[in-house]
């Protein structure tokens, strides 16, 4: 299963939620790919902590792959190769969780049939090798998103199942913006016609995620006076049908992720450890981010709405 | 002319095979291993039933013009052919493999393609080759710019992955594995031998042999493609029993998601070795007399045979406790 993880702006958490679910569905015993085609600004070395592994693999990226001018990607093994202390204990009964990095200095580039084609090598590879893999898109109509939707629609593709996640954040601008990346003139829906896809079948395999999402019930604003409670829920009111009209609703929103403070801080994954012991990330948190990992693949979640 | 005759005595081999799974639903008859495996329209697929179902392409040439890698930094520029070919077994496991030979020494200045063209497979170094700290550079691998014959293995099994009669639906997820080895002469009189076989990373392999004088490097090919399925096959089977969880093991603590076609996990997990890689193993099938006792030693130690017959003993049992009726066993095996 491919899922592709998607933004119309920066600072959604598109990297860091795509990365945190991968390494919950490793943890549930999946062989899991991280794929970064944020071409431009990738996170994924820090998320995932692996600034040492990531030296060395400057010209080995992505990028250059995708260029021809190297045969295989570089690879890194996240357990392994991680100074995170905590994921270096490998779980039991885990899942592999390997990272395939983008180059250091790659920004966005020329699309091309022999680009597309070793696209197309590429995704099949994974997908032979592992049970999901997650390609993190540079944010907006980007080269990237135009790659992959050509990619999904190649013959050769045809039997490869494959998800897009769209993440935004629980704004005005942002509910619009998330909107017109999906159903605009340009955006994924129609571009992906044009390049082959089936609208209906392509419009049931997108749903949107809320990311850093304020929960009004939430402890963290329990010091807020009433008149910003009543504010804030009635925000949130006007948000959701702002969302409704915009055709990204509840009916396709996949999951929401509550604001996290410690997110806001640093990109990182959220482990029980950070939770349970530590206790400086939220069980909601975690608890949400595992319920999305876990409808990735939850067929009822999915379709037309 | 027979390929080796024309050449100077060649004191280096090496080469790399890149094992997988084909990408297909079903495995393919030998018509269409035939189409998969004719890389030239003026060469014949090798194709055999006996003692197991295998096809292998002709042999395709890359020129080459680089240096060579070397452990101890010393610049060796070489030119000639690498030979790379493709091959099938049972319509499932296809296997890239590409190999040279070097001789200990060749002309001072780089000769006209003729004279590289009626050479195949054999790579000249320019002047006198540093054999030892090459044969090690070669196994380390290269610096880019260096030559690397598994850029060769890995380009043309790219190219037949992208074969229109796979259909991509590989039944069960595996790894790729990467097989690269040297082979130096062995002393006069003494037989072929392994000198070391490790497990390096995760999917490489490297193979460092001796063999006696007069073996044809594409035998030695095939002894390291033969040793590369098997090895692949071991590895593949192995991944597959580490994945499942018994039924007695404390539940994880994260239950996977649900995946719907009623099956307990531990059949579903299961049954593609049995459909598709329980019935490959057979080694020796096609490696030349001289070279045959080298799977001698591996029996011995590490005991690939001994290994594979626990495995599938194992998975056997483990299908045969699925098949018994719940209410007469004692633990659940579903998780």
């Amino acid at each position: 299963m491919l899922v592709f993880a998607a933004s119309d702006k920066g600072g959604t958490g598109r990297s860091v939620t795509s990365a945190n679910l991968a390494y919950q569905r490793a943890l549930t015993g999946d062989h899991v790919a991280y794929v970064d085609f944020d071409f431009g600004s990738p996170t994924a070395a820090a998320v995932f902590d692996v600034p040492g592994a990531m030296r060395g693999t400057e010209e080995r990226g992505l990028h250059s792959y995708l260029e021809g001018d190297v045969t295989e990607p570089a690879r890194i093994d996240v357990w392994r190769q991680t100074e995170h202390p905590l994921l270096r204990a490998r779980p039991n009964q885990s899942g592999r969780l390997v990272l395939f990095p983008g180059d250091a200095g790659g920004g966005e580039f020329a699309t091309g049939e022999d680009a597309l084609e070793r696209c197309v090598d590429l995704l099949l590879r994974l997908n032979g090798e592992f049970d999901l893999i997650v390609v993190d898109l540079s944010a907006g109509r980007s080269y990237a998103v135009d790659m992959v939707l050509a990619a999904t629609a190649h013959p050769r593709m045809r039997y490869v199942p494959f998800r897009w996640l769209v993440f935004h954040r629980w704004t005005r601008q942002h509910v619009i913006a998330a909107s017109g990346l999906v159903h605009k003139e340009n955006g994924i829906l129609r571009s992906g016609v044009d390049r082959g896809h089936d609208e209906e079948t392509l419009q049931g395999s997108i749903r949107f995620v809320r990311a850093a999402v304020p929960d009004p019930e939430s402890p963290l604003w329990a010091q807020g006076s009433p008149a910003q409670a009543a504010w804030m829920q009635s925000c949130d009111e006007t948000l959701r049908r702002l969302a409704a009209e915009h055709r990204i609703g509840d009916s396709v929103v996949l999951g929401i992720v509550p604001l996290e403070p410690i997110l806001q801080w640093r990109e990182q994954l959220i482990t029980e450890e950070d939770v349970l012991a530590t206790q400086i990330a939220n069980k909601e948190t975690l608890e949400a981010l595992e319920e999305i990992a876990r409808r990735l693949t939850d067929e009822s979640h999915w379709g037309r709405p | 002319m027979r390929p080796g005759e024309s050449a100077p005595r060649a004191v280096l081999a090496c080469g790399e095979v890149r094992t997988c799974l084909l990408p297909a639903r079903q495995a393919l008859d030998s018509r269409a291993a035939a189409q998969l495996l004719g890389l030239r329209a003026d060469e014949r697929v090798l194709l055999s039933e006996r003692p197991n179902l295998y096809g292998r392409s002709p042999d395709t040439l890359t020129g080459v013009d680089c240096p060579l890698p070397s452990a101890n930094g010393s610049r060796v520029r070489a030119v000639g052919t690498v030979a790379a070919r493709a091959s099938l077994t049972e319509g499932r496991v296809l296997q890239s493999s590409a190999y040279f030979r070097v001789p200990a020494a060749g002309p001072d200045h780089r000769r006209p393609w003729g004279h590289y063209l009626v050479r195949p497979g054999v790579v000249e170094p320019l002047g006198r080759l540093p054999r030892e700290a090459v044969a090690q550079g070669l196994l380390g691998g290269g610096r880019h710019g260096e030559l690397d014959v598994g850029l060769i293995a890995d380009g043309l099994l790219t190219r037949l992955l992208r074969h229109p009669l796979l259909d991509q639906r590989p039944p069960l997820k595996s790894r790729p594995t990467r097989l690269r080895w040297v082979a130096l002469p062995a002393d006069p009189g003494d037989g072929p031998s392994i000198e070391r076989f490790t497990l390096a990373e995760d999917e490489l392999r490297t193979l460092r042999l001796r063999v006696p004088e007069g073996v044809r490097s594409a035998e030695i090919a095939g002894l390291c493609d033969d040793l590369a399925l098997h090895d692949w096959l071991l590895t593949t089977v192995v991944r597959i029993l580490d994945g499942i969880r018994l039924g007695s093991a404390p539940p994880p603590a994260r239950p996977r998601p649900p995946t719907g076609d009623g099956l307990p996990p531990v059949v579903r997990a299961l049954r593609p070795a049995v459909d598709h890689l329980l019935h490959l193993w057979m080694p020796r099938a096609r490696v030349a007399k001289e070279l045959a006792p080298l799977w001698d030693a591996l029996e011995e130690r590490p005991g690939f045979t001994r290994q594979w017959q626990t495995l599938v003993q194992r998975i056997r049992d483990q299908l045969t406790l699925h098949a018994i009726p719940s209410p007469y066993r004692e633990v659940e095996p579903v998780p």
